[in-house]
This record gives structure tokens, sequence and C-alpha cells, in this order.
């Protein structure tokens, strides 16, 4: 039994602390990365890219944000692929309907126009593509692929 | 083939600062064989489908591989990685 885990029962044996939160601290101990509070932890995704690609085919698209609250997502570019090549094989009615409701959205875009060759070169030109928002309020917003 | 697998697991952890944190880890893998029997069901039926509209002279006869593209879609949505921390929570979910 290591020290800390001693420590811990310890305290719970002299009513330091409840049995929930020696629990938790219990729990902490079995998983180094989710020890703490939330807020003081180091981000899991310190370790993805920063930036574009320079050169290779990008594999996922990055959506980071910073700034009061800490948001990182890692999607597959394969998935981009996948659904928009799913969208030349829905029936051609389904697709007006689609198109129809995505411009009262204020989104005019005609998936009907979007041919397979074009996918190819969308991903393609995605790694060339870094998005940087910057709020008032000190948020941060980063898209890119790499 | 491996590109049509769905996921193997879902891992979502939830911890919020002075209450117990949870994590659900769900083996999407034992869900395997009840979606290889729906789809295997689904493509007979749509095959069926888009042959009887081929015969018809029908220009659109695809839905076979409109099945086939919504469980790429599915299968494409491993590695996806979501990870969000607030002041006072933590929400972690990660698709492999």
């Amino acid at each position: 039994m290591s020290e800390d885990r001693k420590r811990i029962l310890g305290m719970l044996a002299e009513g330091k602390i409840t049995a929930d939160e020696a629990d938790l601290l219990l729990d902490s101990l079995d998983s180094p990365a989710d020890a703490g509070e939330p807020a003081t932890e180091p981000s899991p995704s310190a370790d993805w890219p920063t930036g574009p690609s320079a050169s290779g085919t990008p594999k996922f698209m990055y959506v980071k944000v910073t700034g009061k609250d800490t948001v990182d997502v890692k999607v597959p570019l394969a998935l981009l692929r996948a659904g928009l090549k799913l969208t030349s094989l829905i029936p051609p009615q389904a697709m007006d309907q689609i198109s129809e409701s995505m411009g009262e959205h204020g989104m005019s875009i005609d998936l009907n126009n979007l041919k397979p060759e074009d996918i190819e070169e969308v991903i393609a030109s995605l790694r060339e593509m870094e998005v940087n928002v910057q709020s008032a309020d000190g948020d941060h917003v980063r898209v890119f692929c790499a | 083939m491996t590109a049509y697998l769905p996921p193997l697991v879902i891992d979502v952890r939830v911890r919020e600062s002075g209450a117990r944190g949870f994590r659900i880890w769900l083996p999407f893998v034992l869900l395997w064989p009840l979606i290889f029997i729906i789809v295997g069901f689904t493509l007979l039926v749509t095959a069926l489908v888009d042959l009887a509209l081929l015969a018809s002279g029908a220009r659109y006869h695809h839905y076979t591989l409109l099945v086939l593209g919504t469980i790429r879609l599915l299968a494409e949505i491993r590695g996806t990685h979501v990870n969000a921390v607030s002041d006072n929570s933590r929400v972690k979910v990660d698709i492999y």
C-alpha cells in the first residue's frame, strides 16, 4: 500500500474527511491524469499539434478554444470525407428539401453541386486552412487541420 | 473492410469540483453482432429495392450505397476526442 493511500485512509479513520471524499482521493490516486481539481489540470490534449501541418496530408481537424473555459476537439478528417460523400448519395427529393431548409436558415448552398472529385479537393485544401478568432472577452478559437 | 467497422469503445468522463465525477465506458463492440444482423437485413432489403428501381428505369437507385455510406460515417467517428474544461467541471469524451 502506498504512503498516499495510507495517509488518506488515516484521515478517514480520524474523521478528518468523509468516506465520499476519501473515495474521490483514492480514485485520483488510481488515475494520476485525473487527479486534482478540474480547473488546475493540464490539458490532456497538450501533445496535440499547435498549428496546421506544413506538409503531408492532414488527418484530423482540431478545434481549440482557450480563455475562461478550455475546449479541445479532435475530429478525423475521414469523418468529413465520409459525410461529404454521403451527401452525393442522398435521394434527389430529400436533397431538394435539405437545400430548401438550409436556404431558409441563411445557408444557400446547393449540395447537388458537390461532386465526388470536389470532395478530395476540399479535403486537400483544408491543409492550408487556419481559422483564428479572438473575442473581446479574451476567448481564443482556433480551427486547423494537421 | 476495417473502414466499415463501428467504434469499439466510447469513454465518457465527467468531473465536477466538490462532487464525485463519473466515468462511463461503453463497450460498443458488444453491440456489433446486433448491428451486423440489422445492417445485413437492411442491405438485403435495399439491394432488392435498388434492383426493382433499376428495372423500372428510375434514375435514383443507390439506397444500398446510402446505407453503406451511413455505416462508413459511423465507422469514421473513431478517433474523435472532445475535452472541455471549465472553472468547476471537466468533460472528456474519447471514441475508439
